[in-house]
């Protein structure tokens, strides 16, 4: 069998040479093309820092349990909802459009929630797609194995969303249900790559940029990046990761998130200590780094609802960190015999006490505390939620 | 654009699938060695018998959803994924792709008959995903049918394998007249005749040799030869053990003849892309 396949070699060699004719290079093509590619081909990259979709629906969607167009129908129907709660219930996409003929015109402060916002977006976008008849390539790598041909996006998710809208949401698509790709040779594609592109634009979360610092650092570690989507304990494995071990690689991880300091650097990663579900709100919101930091000095266990608060009530960040550090000295003061933190006691003795304050009083006394309306109303929401919870626990 | 061949003649054992199977190795095995950046290659079998299938993938009993019966019934908007689901890699090359033919095939004519755009329901998901491949190569049943015609109007090369003994003009004649009409008549100005691929030829017998000259001499068809293979035995042995020519004997007359063929449609290739 060896003897036949060289002399199978033998044969191929003597057709090829004929062929480059003295020129080897002739039928290399290692250039970047771009080519038009079959939706259902391209696929996100479940490890993006910048996620387009929510993050339910990006889990299941990368764990194939949604195609696409479920995919963007569950957006949809988030969407729905909340356009029915507000009295403006809709039936086509293209109603969540704002019309140029309309006059009634928005009232400027109906705050879109995040899926509203994303959805219209893309509608938008789809929309363009459409009118304009093209699209600006992706960037793509080829991933495909074997018969299975794949391409993975590296920059241009919300396009390939746009694209699936249109596709299959919107009316007057007469596409052929491809899509401009750039294939980058996949040896050439990096993480570097990618974060460079990402940086480059506007619009990546706090939260985006703390799952990009922690990709470079995992990949200048030598971690294997996952092809499939990951949880945020993957991410904050970089937590116990720095640069200084790596110097060679310092430059190119603080160009590649667009040229930040090594004390930015290690602000953004810290984020990753956040709760999952605050995670989830900040990156949703797109809270900045410095409403978020704040939220750090406190246990996790109460992230998620400082985050909320920090969201319903657009706090500043100086408020959050008036906010965080109040709470934070509650905490440290709690050492007391029997285990009961005098934080608790303090709550107690003002319940039991015979002369209730006006609540008037109450108002101005925490107004002046907190030194504004808004902080305020926070601090009343905790407490009576507070009182609620305590409640349940009167009868164990 | 990737180059589509199809082998077709309404006569049978001719040599079509032979020289697909063939083709199609050739050619993803020399751009390889050629270094080019892609050297996948896609067969399509449309044969119901599906002999093609049978000798690059070692089976032949695809059925109802994993074959180009599959790709022929889907929904006109999901047929260009379920094409590529379809696709199985052949046992003789890692770039060898197949979309393999199925006995249903037979029953799919039937069924399409009358369906509006029905022709089109290789052609049109082909399309899609064809630039995935450096060539796509379609081996058809002899005869002139629907089958058939689905198969012209996906590609963009016909070659016409023929037997010496049926090398009279007039059948010749009438195979390129059948691919003009699929030109003319479905507006597929892409299609053309890339050759005439002369099979099983044995210098040996005078008639072959004086039809070969004749045709030669012939001031169109003489233009249109693109390969003459020699009659073989080392053909009928590589077929049974489900082997391409080139690994089951590279030295016989049959292998070189081929490699010469595939030397040449790259060439071209590569002039075209150039
Ligand atoms: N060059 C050759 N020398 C000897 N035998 C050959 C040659 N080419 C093909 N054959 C044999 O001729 C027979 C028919 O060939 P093949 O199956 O390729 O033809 P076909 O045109 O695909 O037939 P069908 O029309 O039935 O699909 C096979 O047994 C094959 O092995
Ligand atoms: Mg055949």
């Amino acid at each position: 069998m060896p003897k036949q396949s060289t002399r199978i070699d033998d044969l191929l060699a003597s057709v090829t040479a004929d062929l480059l004719d003295g020129d080897p290079q002739r039928f290399q093509d290692n250039s970047i093309r771009v080519e038009r590619i079959l939706l259902e081909l391209v696929r996100p990259d479940p490890v993006q820092p910048r996620r387009v979709l929510p993050e339910r629906i990006h889990f299941a969607f990368h764990q194939n349990r949604l195609t696409p167009t479920q995919a963007l129908r569950e957006l949809v129907q988030i969407v729905q909802v909340a356009a029915r709660q507000r009295g403006r219930p809709f039936s086509s996409v293209l109603e969540l459009l704002p019309r140029s003929d309309d006059d009634s015109e928005e009232t400027p402060d109906v705050q879109l929630s995040p899926e509203e916002q994303l959805l219209r977006d893309l509608i938008n976008l789809a929309v363009t797609i459409r009118d304009d008849g093209q699209v600006n390539p992706l960037s793509v790598v080829d991933v495909s194995q074997g018969v299975t041909r794949l391409y993975r996006i590296e920059t241009g998710e919300r396009r390939y969303w746009a694209n699936w809208l249109l596709r299959d949401f919107i009316p007057g698509y007469d596409g052929d249900g491809m899509i401009p790709c750039i294939v980058v040779p996949s040896e050439r594609s990096s993480v570097f790559r990618q974060a460079k592109e990402n940086t480059a634009r506007a619009g990546l979360s706090a939260i985006a940029m703390a799952r990009q610092a922690a990709l470079l650092l995992l990949a200048i570690h030598d971690y294997e990046i996952p092809d499939g989507p990951v949880s945020n304990d993957f991410y904050r494995q970089a937590l116990e990761l720095d640069l200084r071990g790596k110097r060679e690689y310092t430059d190119v991880v603080l160009a590649a998130m667009g040229g930040v300091g090594k004390m930015r650097f290690s602000q953004i990663k810290s984020l990753l200590r956040l709760s999952d579900e605050a995670l989830e709100l900040a990156d949703r919101h797109n809270l900045d780094e410095r409403k978020l930091r704040p939220v750090l000095l406190l246990d996790p266990g109460v992230h998620a609802e400082i985050i909320r608060q920090i969201i319903d009530f657009k706090l500043t960040s100086k408020q959050v960190q008036e906010l965080c550090e109040a709470d934070e000295t509650d905490q440290q003061e709690s050492e007391e015999p029997n285990d009961i933190p005098t934080s608790a006691l303090r709550i107690a003795k003002v319940a039991q006490a015979a002369t209730a304050p006006s609540p008037h009083d109450v108002a101005r006394a925490l107004i002046k505390r907190t030194g504004d309306v808004d902080l305020a109303r926070v601090r009343l929401r905790a407490i009576q939620k507070l009182l609620a919870d305590a409640e349940q626990y009167l009868t164990e | 654009m990737t180059r589509v061949f199809v082998l077709t003649n309404h006569k049978g054992g001719v040599g079509k699938s032979t020289s697909a199977t063939n083709i199609a190795f050739g050619l993803t095995a020399v751009l390889r060695r050629a270094g080019a950046s892609n050297s996948r290659v896609l067969l399509v079998d449309t044969d119901s018998q599906g002999h093609a299938t049978l000798v690059t993938t070692g089976r032949n009993n695809y059925g109802a959803d994993d074959s180009l019966y599959t790709v022929l019934m889907a929904d006109r908007q999901a047929a260009p994924q379920v094409l590529a689901n379809c696709i199985v890699p052949s046992t003789w090359d890692e770039n060898l792709h197949v979309l393999p033919a199925s006995p249903m095939l037979e029953g799919a004519e039937r069924e399409l008959i009358g369906v509006a755009g029905a022709p089109y329901r290789l052609a049109d998901p082909l399309s899609r995903i064809a630039n995935q491949y450096a060539a796509v190569v379609i081996d058809t049943r002899p005869s002139f049918s629907l089958m058939t015609e689905m198969g012209l109007l996906a590609a963009t090369d016909a070659i016409v394998p023929v037997e010496p003994r049926y090398l009279e003009t007039v059948g010749l004649m009438s195979v390129i007249n059948k691919i003009n009409e699929v030109r003319e008549g479905w507006r597929h100005p892409n299609l053309r005749i890339s050759g005439i691929l002369i099979t099983k030829l044995d210098m040996r017998v005078r008639g072959h040799k004086h039809l070969l000259e004749e045709l030669q001499s012939h001031s169109i068809l003489g233009k249109l030869i693109c390969g003459v293979i020699p009659a073989n035995e080392a053909v009928s042995y590589a077929h049974h053990n489900h082997q391409s020519i080139f690994a089951y004997d590279p030295q016989c007359p049959a292998s070189k003849a081929y490699a010469q063929l595939v030397g040449q449609l790259v060439r071209q290739m590569a002039k075209a892309g150039a």
